[in-house]
Protein backbone atom coordinates (compact mmCIF):
# COMPACT_ATOMS: atom_id res chain seq x y z
CA UNK A 1 0.00 0.00 0.00
CA UNK A 2 1.84 3.53 -1.23
CA UNK A 3 0.55 6.99 -1.05
CA UNK A 4 2.90 9.29 -3.03
CA UNK A 5 2.39 13.01 -3.74
CA UNK A 6 3.84 16.30 -4.42
CA UNK A 7 2.93 18.97 -2.35
CA UNK A 8 2.67 22.40 -3.69
CA UNK A 9 3.67 24.44 -0.39
CA UNK A 10 1.71 27.51 -1.82
CA UNK A 11 -1.32 25.31 -1.40
CA UNK A 12 -0.67 23.26 1.80
CA UNK A 13 1.37 22.36 4.62
CA UNK A 14 3.33 18.53 4.83
CA UNK A 15 0.16 16.75 6.98
CA UNK A 16 2.62 14.41 9.71
CA UNK A 17 -0.90 12.94 10.98
CA UNK A 18 -2.40 12.37 7.50
CA UNK A 19 1.31 10.22 7.20
CA UNK A 20 0.93 8.42 10.45
CA UNK A 21 -3.00 7.73 9.72
CA UNK A 22 -2.33 6.54 6.67
CA UNK A 23 0.23 3.62 7.88
CA UNK A 24 -2.16 2.68 10.88
CA UNK A 25 -3.77 -0.55 10.95
CA UNK A 26 -4.03 -3.39 13.49
CA UNK A 27 -1.56 -5.43 11.03
CA UNK A 28 1.17 -3.31 11.76
CA UNK A 29 3.08 -3.19 15.40
CA UNK A 30 5.92 -0.95 14.30
CA UNK A 31 5.42 2.83 12.54
CA UNK A 32 8.61 4.91 11.29
CA UNK A 33 8.34 8.52 10.69
CA UNK A 34 10.69 10.09 8.93
CA UNK A 35 10.52 13.91 7.82
CA UNK A 36 13.24 16.24 6.45
CA UNK A 37 13.40 19.84 7.57
CA UNK A 38 15.06 22.50 6.28
CA UNK A 39 18.13 23.58 8.50
CA UNK A 40 20.02 26.66 9.10
CA UNK A 41 23.74 25.71 7.97
CA UNK A 42 25.30 23.84 5.18
CA UNK A 43 28.63 24.33 4.02
CA UNK A 44 29.46 27.01 6.56
CA UNK A 45 26.53 29.20 4.94
CA UNK A 46 23.97 30.65 6.51
CA UNK A 47 20.82 29.40 5.15
CA UNK A 48 17.64 30.81 5.36
CA UNK A 49 15.23 28.85 3.67
CA UNK A 50 15.51 26.32 0.68
CA UNK A 51 13.17 26.21 -2.81
CA UNK A 52 12.31 22.81 -3.75
CA UNK A 53 11.53 22.00 -7.66
CA UNK A 54 10.84 18.75 -8.80
CA UNK A 55 9.32 17.29 -12.03
CA UNK A 56 6.30 15.46 -10.51
CA UNK A 57 5.41 13.00 -12.72
CA UNK A 58 8.87 11.49 -12.74
CA UNK A 59 8.99 11.53 -8.98
CA UNK A 60 5.80 9.58 -8.69
CA UNK A 61 7.35 7.24 -10.97
CA UNK A 62 10.64 6.69 -9.22
CA UNK A 63 8.84 6.37 -5.86
CA UNK A 64 6.47 3.58 -7.47
CA UNK A 65 9.64 1.80 -8.41
CA UNK A 66 11.03 2.28 -5.42
CA UNK A 67 8.08 1.04 -3.50
CA UNK A 68 8.70 -2.24 -6.03
CA UNK A 69 12.02 -2.50 -5.87
CA UNK A 70 11.54 -2.33 -1.97
CA UNK A 71 9.24 -5.81 -2.28
CA UNK A 72 12.16 -7.06 -4.35
CA UNK A 73 14.89 -6.45 -2.40
CA UNK A 74 13.72 -6.20 1.27
CA UNK A 75 11.43 -9.03 0.43
CA UNK A 76 8.30 -7.07 3.19
CA UNK A 77 5.75 -8.09 1.69
CA UNK A 78 3.07 -6.40 3.94
CA UNK A 79 3.58 -2.79 4.36
CA UNK A 80 2.49 0.70 3.84
CA UNK A 81 3.77 3.56 2.95
CA UNK A 82 3.26 7.03 2.59
CA UNK A 83 5.45 9.88 0.82
CA UNK A 84 4.68 13.34 0.26
CA UNK A 85 7.62 15.84 -1.12
CA UNK A 86 7.10 19.48 -0.92
CA UNK A 87 7.89 21.76 -4.32
CA UNK A 88 8.19 25.37 -3.32
CA UNK A 89 10.14 28.00 -1.09
CA UNK A 90 10.27 26.42 2.49
CA UNK A 91 11.87 28.64 5.80
CA UNK A 92 13.96 26.77 8.21
CA UNK A 93 12.07 24.15 10.60
CA UNK A 94 9.80 23.17 7.31
CA UNK A 95 9.36 19.96 6.45
CA UNK A 96 10.57 19.19 3.00
CA UNK A 97 9.33 15.44 2.82
CA UNK A 98 7.76 12.79 5.25
CA UNK A 99 8.16 9.61 5.25
CA UNK A 100 5.90 7.08 6.79
CA UNK A 101 6.06 3.22 7.01
CA UNK A 102 3.78 0.35 8.72
CA UNK A 103 5.23 -3.08 8.89
CA UNK A 104 4.63 -5.97 11.23
CA UNK A 105 8.02 -5.39 13.15
CA UNK A 106 10.23 -2.72 13.85
CA UNK A 107 13.39 -3.94 11.91
CA UNK A 108 11.64 -3.97 8.88
CA UNK A 109 10.06 -1.05 9.56
CA UNK A 110 13.59 0.53 9.93
CA UNK A 111 14.96 -1.03 7.18
CA UNK A 112 12.17 0.04 4.78
CA UNK A 113 12.34 3.63 6.28
CA UNK A 114 16.16 4.03 5.78
CA UNK A 115 15.76 1.97 2.02
CA UNK A 116 13.26 4.69 0.84
CA UNK A 117 14.98 8.48 2.18
CA UNK A 118 18.60 6.74 0.63
CA UNK A 119 16.68 5.88 -2.70
CA UNK A 120 14.60 8.74 -3.13
CA UNK A 121 18.08 11.31 -2.44
CA UNK A 122 19.70 8.87 -5.58
CA UNK A 123 16.95 8.77 -8.01
CA UNK A 124 14.01 10.99 -7.14
CA UNK A 125 14.16 14.00 -9.42
CA UNK A 126 14.01 16.46 -6.91
CA UNK A 127 16.13 19.98 -6.87
CA UNK A 128 17.22 22.67 -3.70
CA UNK A 129 18.17 26.15 -4.20
CA UNK A 130 19.60 27.39 -0.63
CA UNK A 131 18.84 31.01 -0.02
CA UNK A 132 21.53 32.26 2.47
CA UNK A 133 21.50 35.15 4.79
CA UNK A 134 22.02 38.41 2.79
CA UNK A 135 20.93 37.87 -0.42
CA UNK A 136 22.30 35.05 -2.43
CA UNK A 137 21.07 31.57 -3.41
CA UNK A 138 22.42 28.92 -4.78
CA UNK A 139 21.57 25.33 -6.85
CA UNK A 140 22.73 22.52 -4.91
CA UNK A 141 25.15 20.16 -6.99
CA UNK A 142 23.18 17.18 -6.69
CA UNK A 143 23.83 13.72 -8.06
CA UNK A 144 24.00 12.97 -11.88
CA UNK A 145 21.25 9.95 -12.82
CA UNK A 146 22.72 10.40 -16.62
CA UNK A 147 22.70 6.64 -17.46
CA UNK B 1 12.41 19.81 -35.83
CA UNK B 2 11.34 21.92 -32.96
CA UNK B 3 12.31 20.13 -29.71
CA UNK B 4 10.69 22.29 -26.51
CA UNK B 5 13.52 21.55 -23.69
CA UNK B 6 11.55 21.80 -20.49
CA UNK B 7 14.26 23.25 -17.88
CA UNK B 8 14.35 21.59 -14.37
CA UNK B 9 16.89 22.45 -10.86
CA UNK B 10 20.26 23.59 -11.82
CA UNK B 11 18.81 24.13 -15.68
CA UNK B 12 16.51 27.03 -15.15
CA UNK B 13 19.49 29.20 -14.73
CA UNK B 14 19.73 28.85 -18.27
CA UNK B 15 16.97 30.93 -18.92
CA UNK B 16 14.31 33.42 -17.77
CA UNK B 17 11.39 30.97 -19.43
CA UNK B 18 11.13 27.45 -17.91
CA UNK B 19 12.11 25.90 -21.24
CA UNK B 20 14.35 26.85 -24.79
CA UNK B 21 13.51 25.52 -27.83
CA UNK B 22 16.08 24.01 -30.13
CA UNK B 23 15.72 23.79 -34.08
CA UNK B 24 16.97 20.05 -35.20
CA UNK B 25 17.82 17.72 -38.10
CA UNK B 26 15.24 14.96 -38.14
CA UNK B 27 16.49 12.00 -36.43
CA UNK B 28 18.98 13.67 -34.61
CA UNK B 29 20.10 12.00 -31.22
CA UNK B 30 19.99 13.02 -27.48
CA UNK B 31 23.67 13.30 -28.00
CA UNK B 32 23.13 16.38 -30.49
CA UNK B 33 21.17 17.71 -28.32
CA UNK B 34 23.35 18.27 -25.87
CA UNK B 35 26.06 19.83 -27.89
CA UNK B 36 23.21 22.22 -28.74
CA UNK B 37 22.51 23.08 -25.90
CA UNK B 38 26.44 23.71 -24.72
CA UNK B 39 26.58 26.17 -28.01
CA UNK B 40 23.97 27.58 -26.88
CA UNK B 41 25.41 28.50 -23.49
CA UNK B 42 28.55 29.10 -25.77
CA UNK B 43 26.61 31.72 -27.39
CA UNK B 44 24.45 33.17 -24.27
CA UNK B 45 26.56 32.83 -21.37
CA UNK B 46 30.13 33.23 -22.43
CA UNK B 47 30.75 29.95 -22.15
CA UNK B 48 29.88 29.49 -18.26
CA UNK B 49 31.72 26.45 -17.36
CA UNK B 50 29.31 25.45 -14.92
CA UNK B 51 26.62 25.56 -16.94
CA UNK B 52 28.00 23.44 -19.24
CA UNK B 53 29.57 20.64 -16.42
CA UNK B 54 25.41 20.97 -15.65
CA UNK B 55 24.49 20.11 -19.09
CA UNK B 56 27.34 17.13 -19.19
CA UNK B 57 25.96 15.61 -16.17
CA UNK B 58 22.29 15.72 -17.25
CA UNK B 59 19.71 13.22 -18.12
CA UNK B 60 16.75 13.81 -20.45
CA UNK B 61 13.67 12.31 -20.54
CA UNK B 62 10.73 12.06 -23.14
CA UNK B 63 7.07 13.41 -22.60
CA UNK B 64 5.99 9.80 -21.78
CA UNK B 65 8.25 10.36 -18.85
CA UNK B 66 11.17 7.68 -20.06
CA UNK B 67 14.69 8.06 -19.86
CA UNK B 68 16.14 8.63 -23.34
CA UNK B 69 20.19 7.14 -23.91
CA UNK B 70 22.70 8.84 -25.68
CA UNK B 71 22.06 7.63 -28.76
CA UNK B 72 18.35 7.46 -28.67
CA UNK B 73 17.20 9.61 -32.28
CA UNK B 74 14.36 11.89 -32.24
CA UNK B 75 11.72 11.72 -34.82
CA UNK B 76 9.73 14.38 -34.68
CA UNK B 77 8.97 17.55 -33.04
CA UNK B 78 8.29 17.28 -28.95
CA UNK B 79 8.98 18.31 -25.41
CA UNK B 80 12.16 17.12 -23.83
CA UNK B 81 12.87 17.13 -20.21
CA UNK B 82 16.90 18.04 -18.97
CA UNK B 83 16.99 16.58 -15.94
CA UNK B 84 20.05 18.16 -14.10
CA UNK B 85 22.14 15.97 -11.00
CA UNK B 86 18.98 15.83 -8.07
CA UNK B 87 19.22 16.46 -4.48
CA UNK B 88 15.99 16.29 -3.08
CA UNK B 89 15.06 15.14 0.62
Amino acid sequence: MLHVKVIEIKKRKIDVQKAIQYVSSPYFGAIILFTGTVRNENNKKKVKGVSYDSHDKLVIKSIKEIYSDSTKKLNIKKKAIFVEHAKGYLKLGEKSIVIAVGCKHRGEAYKLSRFFIEQIKKRTPVWKKEHYIGSNSSWLKGVSIKK
Amino acid sequence: MKITLELYGASRQFSKKSFLEFNLKKKSSIKELRKEIINYIDKSFKGNSSYKRIIKASAFCSEKDIFLNENYKIIRSQKISIIPPIGGG
